[in-house]
């Protein structure tokens, strides 16, 4: 029991982790970001090369994975969905396709073969007869450190409101002074470096291999979905339901079952409460 | 020179032409009306001024041209606004509303916090309650008191009184009333209500199809037969 409260509570961190950037895509940008889990994918091989290959100290190599995700989000915003000025089901499909496209790159420049992260932060210990590394455990405070944060920036700065205007009202943010192209972008940016510092936590915790990004957006999606658009409250607390579904059913049913329940909680959630369990349309 | 100068203005809607040749001039420290029926052009004639629409021809203010800039520098440059719809932000509290609209103008926070407040006083009741939840009377109110907290040099409002009861739009024209006396705000309104307008306004411009019919003062408007009886139905 022990075991399992604690796994859930940590990897329901990294969960939210990896949803909370495609949450604000969705809610600032009404963007489904479907390369979103390419973030994880060049965070995580940013990081293996950076770290592993050439050596560079570990925070050097996270840091740098970040700044590579925020600079390849504002890519994305400034070349294709900005062009597309609006038209969602192109966008969606031209992030599909980017998606498997950085996949492609990925095989060319590091092959198919999945790769090993040495632990960001080493050493487990047992709390209560359960095991924990303290990987995941700096994954899971990293997690909730970063949506507070996220959480406050939002309530408490100007710049946060102005994001949170443009989530509810283009119009309104753009009367009001704010410039909802600079706010989308500064969105992308951040949405961004959430990405490839989840996918370096992820890849450390599972493995780093090309077609990793899509697990992550299973996550993101149920996340958003199970929620409700938007909300960054909604994200942690689904982030943990779901956290806890995934632990429960492979620590007692099965471990094949992993996910399983998460894509069927989508579903449920569809049919009975399309706008999800704390659905509004903001931050 | 006039505050705000409108030269030959024309707007599109895609290929769907909305105004045409409109021209008008706004002194500092007026009230201005733009009467007509749904659809003569008045919102476009505001929302053209918030770059928010394609035009040809000319807006300055203070002689500056707004046309092709963004409006997030239309607003810096000292253009509020308060839109028919509002268009607040729905699960945001009364007091972040209004403190979104001072992201161009965070200097004067206080001052302009104190001066809506002391305009509208139910804003300060109400600081903490969801718009989503407010009365259509108290949501115009949180539109002006945003558009003011942009610091404004005109205030433009965008049918202040539609489907309000008419005590609260008069509370709301009071208001307006009181502001331009006290700061010596310019303020552009449309209206439907004529008889609001030319109680408000000094100067007033009908409009019909696109185009400016008719300009005068209020006065001037109101002791012509021919033009009350085409325009004011009395």
């Amino acid at each position: 029991m022990t075991q399992i409260l604690i796994q859930g509570f940590l990897l329901s961190g990294l969960y939210a982790l990896i949803a909370v950037g495609f949450t604000l895509i969705f809610s600032v940008g009404r963007v489904l970001n479907l390369a979103y889990g390419a973030y994880l994918v060049i965070g995580g091989y940013a990081y293996f090369w950076l770290s592993q290959t050439l050596g560079m100290p570990k925070i050097v190599g996270v840091l740098l994975a970040i700044v590579l995700g925020a600079v390849i989000g504002i890519s994305k915003y400034r070349l294709i969905v900005k062009p597309l000025k609006g038209d969602h089901v192109a966008v969606e499909i031209s992030t599909l396709i980017l998606a498997v496209v950085v996949q492609a790159g990925i095989v060319l420049l590091f092959g198919d073969a999945s790769k090993i992260l040495h632990p960001i932060v080493s050493g487990v210990s047992r709390v209560g007869g359960a095991t924990v590394t303290y990987n995941i455990l700096t994954a899971a405070v990293v997690s909730w450190v970063i949506l507070i944060g996220l959480y406050l920036f939002v309530r408490f700065t100007h710049l946060g409101r102005a994001l949170e205007a443009v989530s509810m009202d283009v119009k309104g943010a753009a009367i009001s002074g704010v410039d909802p192209d600079q706010m989308n972008q500064l969105t992308w940016a951040i949405s961004g470096a959430l990405g490839a510092l989840a996918g370096v936590f992820f890849a450390s915790y599972t493995q780093l291999y090309p077609g990793m990004w899509v697990t992550p957006l299973i996550i993101a999606v149920a996340v958003v979905i199970v929620g409700g658009i938007g909300s960054i409250l909604g994200t942690l607390l689904v982030a943990h339901i779901i956290g806890f579904m995934e632990v429960i059913s492979t620590s007692l049913i099965a471990a094949e079952l992993r996910g399983v329940f998460t894509m069927l909680l989508i579903i449920v959630v569809l049919i009975i409460r399309p706008k999800g369990l704390f659905g509004r349309a903001e931050l | 020179m006039a505050l705000l100068d409108i030269d030959k203005l024309s707007a599109f809607y895609g290929k769907a032409q909305a105004l045409q040749d409109v021209s008008l001039s706004i002194a500092e420290g007026d009230i201005v009306a733009l009467i007509g029926t749904n659809g003569a052009g008045k919102s476009t004639l505001l929302d053209s001024i918030m770059g928010q629409v394609t035009v040809s021809g000319d807006i300055r203010l203070k002689g500056e041209s707004l046309v092709g800039k963004p409006t997030s520098k239309i607003v810096a440059a000292g253009v509020g606004y308060a839109p028919e719809r509002a268009n607040l932000f729905a699960h945001m509290s009364v007091r972040n509303n209004l403190l979104v609209g001072a992201y161009t103008a965070r200097d004067n926070i206080a001052d302009n916090l104190s001066r809506v407040e002391n305009l509208f006083p139910v804003l300060a009741e109400r600081a903490g309650q969801e718009t989503s939840t407010q009365s259509g009377g108290e949501r115009q109110m949180v539109s002006i008191g945003r558009a003011l907290m942009t610091n404004p040099s005109i205030l433009l409002v965008d049918e202040p009184t539609i489907g309000l009861a008419p005590k609260v739009f008069n509370d709301i024209a009071e208001a307006l009333r009181r502001l331009n006396a006290e700061t010596g705000l310019t303020i552009l309104i449309t209206e439907q209500n004529v008889n609001f307008a030319l109680t408000l306004a000094r100067h007033i411009h009908v409009m019909e199809t696109g185009r400016i019919r008719v300009s005068g003062t209020a006065d001037e408007l109101r002791e012509d037969a021919a033009l009350a009886e085409a325009y004011f139905g009395h």
